[in-house]
């Protein structure tokens, strides 16, 4: 059984003479607990396969099942709620409430799916603190550090307890000290949590965390490699790989 | 709730344009509050009801014209089976002059007493008056009177004092016999004197106006008062005269003019609001990307917004009444000493009635939560991708083409709306105009800012000319901006225009219809305030003195057609067109004088012949003291005195045989070409001291006195200012959205070298232009509306020459492009602000 699985995938924007081909016949599955990054130069489609995995866009061809059941022909609401329940997403830039504070930002899923207040708040916190936030609870984003508000951003995405956590350049925003605790904190994530995590990034530092890599170019798969699993990071290994890449 | 608690975070966020926004509301709310709760205080104050109380007497008649009849009336109710007592009275208030109003201990004063005119021998038959000092009247009485027990205690006057009264014979002398105990019927003013004196006051010899009756024990009351209204046949009604009812149609018309007033405030209000949910959405399109990208669904995000323009809509509209209601109070206060002046009448609180409410809230929250819907729709169709891709500033498309179609055609049926001469329909018209200037203007965005950008390249070089390419590439954006100062804007000028004109028409109507060489002008210049007038003596004795050419005068009754009340006024067709002058709107003034001194003719005035859609040739029943009489309308038109009351004019001949009224309430006078002036004058107000209910006024004396009472009009242009404030915050938000939107672009010039200066020239620019446009449109409009309201004037008979002051518009474009400027000052100054590489990575 896969939890992510793409056949044909294929995504074209705009028409005509201006028409470009963002995906092209992807095929690409993923095993529960796995965690992937998807590299690959600038305009290559890596956010686009995101988007139409986390059924936030629609593919030009071909379809994405999540958990075996294909996201095709699903309406607006239940792509909604599918999302509020099995899937988490992580932003470059955070994308916090600047009005709320960090237990009402991670709070947000669970309050949108209907549930009391107070629980939702408890529910928040144990994410928050797992997170090394603790003592952070009632601070508002304008209160906190990048990474601090990536890790509100992350604890947001993982409260629903969602199967799928999605991330694009999670790191992209912040330096190398802070990205290094967010790519250790995904990769937690997978190992001690068993969440799958799908994360699209540029930096081979950060991709090293994974356990498996996907190359695309020009919108199709060039590579698919396993790193090691044994927590010995890769990163001459992935560095090897870009150089051939490009 | 999630959606309150998440729409108040955000509106506490923003403090200053949740404030801002708020004030658009609270404006419009306050406006048709206060003016709501003033009128009923005003009509409560005006419209005195001279009826008993319904449980204190048996039954009380009087006649449905309001008016005097024979005292025989009185014998024809005794007659009735059932009927035990009978009282005839002559009930009048009385406006006291200022030489002759009484004094309270409190310094204030008493101006208007309630007359009762009672037989002595029969009034203790059928209601109980109660002594608190001193004796009953009597039959041998003649001029003693009765006072209520607090005006006593007020005054200090007890029993034994005299008391001098205005009369229609000049003046009274009364000795004060008792003091009554207990509720006045008619209020602390209510005083009693012998009615055959009453009669003699007045100048209504043998005639009363109220008929008091007592049952006999065992009757059945119902019964005995179909029998007494069936014995004196039509004509005739059950309860007291009521004074003032005239005025009813007159306060509709006012209010009318200030619900429209409110009414287009809160519709800029609305628009107000519009504009900050479009910036609210455009703000945080990123943030509501991400939460439909977390699983919010369309509705919850349509449920944000909303629950944010319900609760600006609710606070807005809580404020509002709440000022609104401070309001009324703060001008009832200020208006007091003028309605005591002029009408001789005190007004009480504001009243809140529960429609008023209603309309308030129904407008306060109704229009905030319709501004507030169309950006909330835009806010549910934003993608859950736009958290995650930079948000591109939406690229317009040019489809001006259409709107710009329909935007015409309303302003053609705009224009249409004049034609069958209805107000309401040209208020509907002025609606109509709005609308469609803002549709037609993202068309006109673009020549437009082209010709003003030439302008501004002159000052702004090259700042100019990227600002004119910012507007043209988003019409739309630019169109919305430029109304609101457009809208702003052309209400500032209407009114300004509508003001002047009033100021500038009415001084014109005082000249003409009260424009004699002296005047003997009444307490109250409401001719039936209370007034007492003169007996055809004083006339007579101005007619007499040397050096006099010419006298004519004004007499009042009351009437009614089909159950309208309406005030009839005798003029003498001779003397007073030499004199003075009616302003006509339909008739040919060379031969309606002597038309109405021929047979049975009468002039309506405008408000009546709008309200009542009468027209020259028809025919009037009026209802008189002598029956009904039909008259035939000869003209339409009126005076300065009483264009706001439906009125009609006719003989001093015909008044005199219909409603039995010989009493001149305005006297006025013309000078002979070789007289001495001075000589005159000394006479005239010898003859003015015999009759202190009048006042005596030289033409120039009283031109003074009216323009300092137009003068007030000033007034109302605090009001004009007001209104500015709301088109000043829809230009500093739209300039704030432009500014946000365009973050990026603005760090990609400073990057590549604009100095913050020329960031801020560029804006400015383009807010000069914007301010530019909406200025000419503004004046455009605005004088076109401004002389549809003077034609709206005229429909209800007030007949204006349309003015409006160079000055006036040279003030307008200053405030137009002072606004350009100063709703420039706060974007610009962010925008120069602007970190480059934040503004660079924002998206
Ligand atoms: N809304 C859109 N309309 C048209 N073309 C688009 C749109 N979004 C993306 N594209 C194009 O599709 C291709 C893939 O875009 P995508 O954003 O997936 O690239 P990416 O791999 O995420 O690049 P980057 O690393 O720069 O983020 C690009 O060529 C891009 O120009
Ligand atoms: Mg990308």
């Amino acid at each position: 059984m896969s939890i992510v699985k793409t056949e044909q995938l294929t995504k074209v924007y705009g028409q005509g003479a201006t028409a470009v081909t963002a995906l092209n016949r992807i095929n690409m599955t993923i095993q529960p607990g796995e965690f992937v990054a998807v590299m690959g130069p600038s305009g290559c489609g890596k956010s686009t396969l995101l988007h139409l995995v986390g059924g936030l866009d629609q593919p030009t061809s071909g379809q994405v099942l999540l958990d075996d059941r294909s996201l095709s022909g699903l309406k607006d609401d239940d792509l909604t709620t599918l999302r509020r329940r099995q899937i988490g997403f992580v932003f470059q830039f955070f994308n916090l409430i600047p009005v709320l504070t960090a237990v009402e930002n991670t709070a947000l899923p669970l309050i949108l799916d209907g549930m009391k207040q107070a629980d939702a708040h408890n529910q928040a916190e144990v994410w928050l603190t797992r997170m090394g936030l603790g003592d952070r609870l009632s601070h508002r984003p304008d209160e906190l550090s990048g990474g601090q508000q990536q890790r509100v951003a992350i604890a947001r995405a993982l409260v629903a307890e969602p199967t799928l956590l999605l991330a694009d350049e999670p790191t992209g925003n912040l330096d190398s000290r802070a990205a290094d605790e967010i790519a250790a904190l995904l990769r937690q994530i997978s190992h001690e949590w068993h969440r799958t995590v799908l994360m699209v990034t540029h930096d081979p530092r950060i991709a090293a965390h994974a356990n498996r890599i996907v190359f695309l170019k020009d919108g199709t798969i060039v590579d698919d490699t396993r790193l090691s699993d044994d927590g010995q990071y890769e990163e001459r290994v992935v560095r090897e790989k870009m150089a051939v890449m490009a | 709730m999630f959606h309150i608690k998440l729409a108040l975070r955000y509106l506490r966020g923003r403090k200053l344009r949740t404030t801002l926004t708020l004030i658009a509301i609270v404006f419009g709310v306050m406006i048709i509050v206060g003016f709501n709760a003033i009128l009923p205080a005003i009509s409560q104050a005006i419209q005195g009801n001279l009826s008993a109380m319904a449980d204190e007497v048996d039954l009380t008649v009087s006649s449905e014209t309001r008016g005097p009849f024979a005292m025989a009336v009185a014998d024809q109710v005794r007659q009735v089976p059932g009927v035990a007592a009978v009282s005839p009275q002559l009930v009048r208030p009385m406006a006291l002059p200022a030489s002759q109003a009484l004094v309270n201990k409190d310094g204030t004063a008493v101006t208007l007493l309630i007359v009762r005119g009672v037989d002595p021998a029969t009034v203790t038959e059928v209601e109980q008056i109660s002594l608190a000092d001193g004796r009953l009247l009597t039959a041998a009485d003649q001029n003693a009177i009765l006072i209520a027990n607090s005006l006593a205690q007020n005054t200090g006057l007890g029993v034994g004092d005299r008391l001098t009264l205005p009369a229609a014979t000049g003046v009274m002398d009364f000795e004060i016999v008792g003091i009554t105990s207990g509720r006045p019927l008619q209020g602390s003013e209510e005083v009693f004197i012998p009615l055959a004196t009453a009669q003699t006051v007045f100048n209504f010899p043998g005639q009363i106006n109220t008929i008091e009756a007592r049952f006999a024990a065992n009757s059945n009351a119902d019964t005995v008062r179909a029998a007494v209204l069936a014995a004196l046949g039509s004509g005739y009604k059950v309860g007291g005269t009521t004074t003032g009812s005239e005025f009813a149609a007159a306060m509709e018309a006012a209010n009318y003019i200030y619900n429209m007033f409110g009414v287009i405030a809160i519709a800029l209000g609305g628009f107000i609001i519009f504009i900050t949910f479009r910036t609210v959405v455009v703000e945080r399109r990123r943030d509501i990307g991400m939460l439909r990208a977390i699983g919010a669904s369309r509705k919850t995000i349509l449920g944000l917004i909303l629950a944010e323009a319900l609760i600006l809509g609710v606070i807005g509209t809580a404020v509002g009444i709440l000022l609104g209601y401070l309001m009324a109070t703060g001008l009832l206060t200020g208006m007091q000493s003028l309605l005591e002046e002029f009408m001789r009448t005190s007004v009480g609180s504001p009243t809140l009635e529960p429609w008023v409410f209603g309309l308030a809230i129904g407008l306060g929250v109704g229009i905030t939560l319709l501004a507030g819907l169309f950006p909330a729709l835009a806010a549910m169709r934003v993608s859950p991708l736009e958290a995650l891709r930079p948000s591109l500033a939406e690229v317009e498309r040019r489809r001006a083409g259409r709107g710009a179609m329909v935007g015409a055609i309303l302003i053609v049926v705009a224009f249409l709306t004049l034609l069958p001469g209805t107000v309401g329909l040209a208020a509907l018209g002025i609606l109509l105009l709005i609308v469609g200037l803002a549709l037609v203007l993202p068309a006109l965005i673009y020549p437009l800012a082209r010709i003003f950008g030439r302008l501004l390249s002159i000052i702004f070089a090259r700042e100019g000319q990227i600002a004119q390419g910012n507007l043209t590439r988003q019409p739309g954006r630019a169109a919305i901006t430029a109304s609101a100062i457009t809208i702003g804007l052309s209400l500032l000028v209407a009114m300004g225009s509508l003001i002047l004109s009033m100021q500038g028409g009415m001084m014109e109507w005082v000249n003409t219809t009260l424009g004699s060489d002296y005047l003997f002008m009444p307490p109250s210049l409401v001719l039936g305030g209370g007034n007492i007038g003169a007996n055809e003596q004083m006339a007579a004795d101005i007619a007499a003195l040397p050096g006099v050419e010419q006298v004519t005068s004004l007499r009042l009754a009351t009437s009614q057609i089909d159950g309208t009340d309406l005030q009839v006024i005798g003029i003498d067709p001779v003397t007073y067109p030499q004199i003075a002058g009616l302003i006509f709107s339909k008739g040919d003034e060379k031969t309606v004088y002597a038309a109405l001194g021929n047979g049975r003719a009468i002039i309506v005035n405008g408000i009546f012949a709008a309200q009542n859609g009468v027209t020259v040739g028809d025919t009037l029943t009026l209802q008189t003291p002598n029956g009904a009489q039909t008259y035939q309308v000869v003209a339409v038109g009126g005076d300065f005195l009483n264009f706001k009351l439906a009125t009609g004019y006719i003989s001093q001949a015909n008044l005199a045989q219909d409603f039995n009224e010989t009493t001149d309430m305005l006297v006025m006078v013309d000078r002979a070409a070789n007289a001495d002036a001075a000589q005159v004058a000394a006479g005239l107000q010898q003859i003015a001291a015999g009759y202190p209910a009048f006042t005596f006024y030289s033409l120039a004396e009283w031109q003074t006195q009216m323009e300092r009472t137009l003068a007030a009009f000033n007034g109302m242009y605090v009001l004009l200012i007001i209104l500015a404030i709301p088109s000043l915050i829809a230009l500093i938000n739209t300039l704030a959205i432009n500014v946000l939107e365009r973050t990026r672009e603005i760090g990609t010039l400073r990057a590549v070298g604009a100095t913050r200066r020329q960031v801020r020239r560029m804006i400015t620019a383009e807010s000069l232009l914007l301010a530019a446009t909406g200025t000419l449109f503004g004046l455009l409009t605005g004088l076109w509306l401004s002389y549809i309201m003077v034609g709206a004037m005229s429909m209800v008979g007030l007949i204006l020459p349309f003015s409006f002051s160079y000055a006036g518009i040279l003030l307008a474009i200053a405030v137009g492009l002072g606004f350009g400027i100063l709703g420039a000052l706060i974007p610009a100054r962010q925008a120069a602000k602007l970190d480059i590489v934040r503004a660079l990575a924002y998206e």
